[in-house]
């Protein structure tokens, strides 16, 4: 049972990598306001019904597949 | 004499360098294994080296910090141990909880190796030095930015928590913040390297005095 | 497949093909093919250079090992020894430059703690194009954040680099990494040729993938709609498992519990395997498909050419097995007996318990092709017969245009991205002319780079020879004396006649250069066909040097330190060249050089001896654009400046000359040491105030640092 994690730098912290790229894009002439680089992971779980693996994958990502500090994730099932 | 702990994960690269730093001022270092389990009481104190555990993959420090060998130092914080994090020990005690806030990508975006001058913003029970004195020493990091929401900023002013600024902010990070230190004052982290600056030779000897901790916060 | 198409695939030609077919007495059957192209490639056999290798000075007292292995040694006498070799990786820089660069740190780290070496050191010779040039700004960004990802994550300092823009970089870059690495006391040296029927042949480190395979034959072919899944991968360095295959494999050799090791490099575990064969006059076999995969579809022909990194093949006892896998499990690795040796003086290549071929690696190794490349003897067009050469205009306004140039310019953006001091050794970094490293004894080991591609421009001989004799003064200035030199040899097409005549000028010079300074070239690579569209690069034979100093302490600083210093210009050669100023406003220049080689060479060593024996507080050597730039570079540090009175050219680049300071107190005492050398030293001004006064120049320290400061933002506008 596949599950995807996007794990996003909160808003209010500096993406600096999401910087990066939309200047150079904005250097290419692309118009846009905002861009932000995360991370996307996909765990594959052995769990016998969705409700548990969606149980295992978010116990995966608060052991510390993200940072609550300064990132959010939302969980998504594949 | 006393006995240092000094961890080890796959990927730290300033193990023996620490190691050195330690025995110049007469303590007696000692490897802990990142898989082992450790307990407390065998040692007087405990430093985090710096290097790329982990590869610095999935966030910087953030493997490392599950490790058993963590488990250990929390219960070593417990007993309110000295535990001393410099550069990637900073980012592993950080992402273990262990201290406040978390670093980031340095602003540019790169790599910087660099001479930083720091400045004692509040005691720690590590090192002699004054509040107000400065030190000159290299720093060498990508991943160094220290951030914390402003609240949070708030409470580490408040509770004196800050314990290096830089003088001329050269990563980013919030309120110039070079090291910080928890609420009791024996778990310290820096991003810059005081072991790199032990000999004339290396260009500065301000960093010798951190390898000592005087129990006083 | 065709014939046709089977020879341009496994890149072999027409006459290396029907030696092919003699030797075996038949026509290749598969997996021989993969044999054949990969030990048989340039990389391999150095076909087009070997000739004139083999001439080159590459022994002296101190040296241990010299070409043959993965890299040479020397001994440094108090139970400490240094592994170096410099590489290469020029063609997979320029098509992906991160992985490129980073994958070519990760080889040459790989070539020195196969012999046992902790590598404590690291330097880069890199050549880029114009900053205008197409993807150039992509190319230098991405390889300085390569080096930077490897290096400062498997935690050696980059202690020293040189980096050059020209427009004959354009379409190929050059990146050439050198690697240093340390052996104490009881610390085993450890080789490559297999021993001892019975013993077990042991692949450990990542699994392989595709990576590689095939890759320069694809390169020059068109796609068909079968082509995809063929298409080689771009090589990926993974330097965390580099860290821990460094360490791991440092501990089963301290443990005596390794015969032989060596690693995959290119031509991957082919070359490895038939090497360590040939060079044990033994036997091997080896089951393929025991070698751990990434991919399950590959073939026995994938796994012979692949080229993935961070692998290495050794060869231990039987009963060592064991206890050599419980280390390196230990740190997270995988350790996989994948054949043994064997009597008969045969690789057997298996696949599934089935013998695919045996073929006698003397056969391969020794027959490989070697080709006496037609070339003329060099006749200089640049030289100037009696020295007479007209000084460069330098003013305030053109000293200041050269330091705002990418080529006189602040570089430092390159360098701060590298960690220069992990280990905590390092006493001199990249900041500084010669990099330097404190050795357990308490002395000091040297790394500096050579090869000025404008000296190659201007006389492939002259450059030669100053790629040599320039680092080895840069070396004296800061007290050290020359040991050893590694090399790349970065040339366009070797079956151009101009290009082989340049590059067998350039070894000649190289060459006597080395002998007499007795710093014999133990290590390094060829790196031919450095060419795009007909357009081949300068030639570029860069080196690396290593050299000894009796104490770490007080190596000289690299810039002004203390108001009053006296300012002392000492000439150790004669000649001079109208140098890199010429070449920035298009002008062809003219050199002169007359100076036996030997004399330099004594020179320079009694040279080194004085700065050791007085308190020399900085030194530099006159370098490119001549002396009016260098004083400037010496003002950078610490704003301070100069006033000089001198008559002698102010913007000719000497060969050579080297410009101390010292305290007032001490400029007699150094001025009669040097004289009781018989070198020539004149005192030339005094360190003073912010300013740098020298006749009709006249420029505050600041503009200078200014303009050295703005040209990497000018230059790169991009990369900030």
């Amino acid at each position: 049972m596949k599950f995807a994690l996007k794990v996003l730098p909160k808003p209010e912290v500096l993406d600096t990598q999401g910087r990066a790229v939309q200047s150079t894009l904005q250097s290419h002439g692309f118009d846009l306001s905002e861009c932000h680089v995360g991370k996307y992971i996909v765990l594959e779980v052995n769990a016998s019904n969705p409700a548990e693996g969606e149980k295992m994958a978010t116990a995966m990502a608060e052991k510390g597949l993200y940072n609550p500090l300064i990132e959010n994730y939302q969980l998504e099932k594949l | 004499m006393s006995r240092v702990g000094v961890l080890r994960f796959p990927g730290t690269n300033c193990d023996r360098d620490i190691w050195k730093s330690i025995e110049l001022k007469g303590h007696t270092p000692q490897w802990i294994w990142y898989q082992d389990e450790f307990s407390p009481e065998d040692f007087d104190a405990f430093l985090v080296p710096g290097g790329f555990s982990y590869g610095d993959y999935l966030r910087s420090g953030a493997l490392a910090a599950l490790s058993p060998a963590m488990t250990s130092l929390k219960k070593a914080d417990a007993q309110g141990k000295p535990i001393f994090g410099i550069c990637n020990g900073f980012q592993i005690l950080c992402e273990a909880g262990m201290l406040p806030g978390a670093l980031m990508r340095n602003e540019n975006g790169r790599f910087i190796d660099q001479w930083v001058t720091l400045k004692l913003e509040n005691k720690s029970g590590w090192t002699p030095a004054k509040v107000g004195e400065s030190f000159r020493m290299p720093m060498a990091h990508a991943d160094g930015r220290f951030f914390i929401n402003e609240e949070g900023l708030k409470d580490l002013k408040d509770k004196g928590q800050v314990w290096l600024t830089y003088t001329n902010n050269p990563n980013g990070s919030v309120a110039d913040i070079a090291g910080v230190m928890n609420e009791r004052g024996n778990v310290v982290g820096m991003m810059p390297h005081p072991d790199r600056a032990l000999f004339e030779w290396m260009g500065s000897t301000d960093g010798l005095q951190f390898f000592d901790w005087t129990g006083e916060a | 497949m065709t014939l046709q198409e089977k020879l341009k695939l496994y890149r072999i030609n027409e006459t290396e093909y029907a030696r092919i077919t003699e030797l075996l007495g038949r026509e290749p059957q598969g997996v021989e093919w993969a044999v054949f192209s990969a030990l048989w490639s340039e990389h391999c056999s150095y076909k087009s250079s070997k000739v004139h290798l083999k001439k080159l000075f590459s022994q002296s007292e101190r040296v241990l090992q010299s070409f043959g292995e993965n890299a040479g040694i020397v001994d440094l006498g108090e139970d400490e020894k240094v592994a170096f070799k410099m590489e290469s990786h020029n063609h997979p820089s320029f098509i992906e430059p991160y992985q490129g660069a980073a994958t070519g740190v990760g080889g040459i780290l790989r070539d020195i703690f196969t012999m046992g070496a902790r590598p404590i050191a690291l330097a880069n010779y890199l050549c880029f194009g114009k900053p205008t040039a197409d993807r150039m700004s992509e190319l230098v960004d991405g390889v300085v954040r390569g080096i930077g990802g490897y290096g400062n994550c498997v935690g050696v300092p980059t202690v020293s680099g040189q980096t050059n823009f020209h427009e004959s970089y354009d379409g190929n870059i050059l990146v050439n990494a050198m690697a240093v690495g340390l052996f104490t006391k009881d610390d085993p040296i450890c080789l490559s040729q297999a021993k001892g029927v019975g013993n077990l042949v042991v692949y450990v480190g990542a699994k392989t993938g595709r990576d590689g395979v095939h890759g320069a034959s694809m390169a020059s072919e068109s796609f068909d709609e079968d082509s995809e899944s063929k298409r080689p991968t771009v090589q990926i360095g993974d330097p965390f498992f580099e860290k821990l295959l460094i360490e791991s494999c440092l501990e089963v050799m301290k443990q005596d519990l390794v015969v032989a090791i060596q690693d995959m490099g290119a031509a991957g575990l082919t070359s490895s395997g038939f090497e360590m064969a040939d060079k044990g006059s033994i036997g091997i076999t080896l089951n393929l498909d025991h070698v751990p995969l990434r991919d399950e579809t590959m073939t026995p022909e994938d796994v012979l050419l692949s080229e993935s990194q961070e692998r290495m093949l050794l060869i231990c006892k039987p009963e060592k097995l064991k206890p050599l896998q419980d280390i390196f499990h230990r740190w997270g690795l995988d350790a996989v007996a994948v054949g043994e040796v064997i009597e008969d003086p045969v690789v057997r290549l298996i696949w599934k318990g089935e013998t695919l071929t045996e073929m006698s690696p003397k056969m391969v190794v020794d027959n490989a092709p070697q080709y006496e490349r037609p070339f003329n003897p060099w006749t200089s067009a640049t030289r100037s017969e009696h020295g007479e050469i007209s000084d460069g205009d330098v003013n305030n306004e053109s000293l200041l245009a050269t330091l705002s140039h990418v080529t006189g310019g602040d570089k430092s953006w390159v360098y701060k991205q590298y960690d220069q001091r992990v280990g905590a050794n390092t006493a001199q970094d990249c900041s500084n002319p010669v990099g330097a490293v404190a050795l357990p004894s308490g002395r000091a080991l040297g790394v500096v780079l050579g090869c000025r591609p404008h000296i190659m421009r201007q006389d492939a001989w002259l450059g030669g020879m100053d790629s040599i004799a320039y680092p080895a003064i840069e070396l004296a200035s800061k007290g050290f004396e020359a040991l050893a030199t590694t090399d790349c040899l970065n040339f366009g097409n070797p079956e151009k006649k101009e290009v082989m005549t340049e590059f067998v000028a350039a070894l000649d010079g190289m060459n006597k250069a080395c002998e007499a300074f007795v710093a014999p070239i133990i290590s390094g690579n060829v790196s031919f066909y450095n060419e795009t569209l007909d357009k081949g690069v300068s030639p570029t034979p860069s080196t690396g040097l290593v050299g000894l100093r009796p104490s770490i302490d007080n190596i000289p600083a690299s810039g002004f330190t203390s108001e009053g210093n006296s300012v002392v210009l000492v000439t150790l050669a004669k000649g001079c060249s109208q140098g890199l100023l010429w070449e920035n406003q298009n002008k062809q220049g003219q050199f002169f050089f007359d100076t036996e080689l030997a004399k330099l060479a004594q020179d320079t060593k009694n040279f080194a001896q004085v700065v050791n024996s007085l308190d020399v507080t900085a030194s530099r050597i006159v370098g490119n654009f001549g002396l009016a730039y260098t004083l400037s570079r010496m003002t950078l540090d610490r704003g301070l400046g100069a006033r000089i009175q001198w008559d002698g050219p102010a913007g000719l680049e000497p060969l050579y000359q080297v410009v101390l300071t010292v305290a007032d107190t001490q400029k007699e005492r150094l001025l009669s040491s040097l004289a009781s050398h018989n070198i020539d030293a004149t005192v030339i001004g005094v360190v003073t105030g912010d300013r740098l006064i020298w006749n009709d120049l006249d420029l505050s320290t600041r503009d200078i640092k200014e303009s050295y400061a703005s040209s990497w933002t000018k230059a790169f506008p991009r990369l900030s």
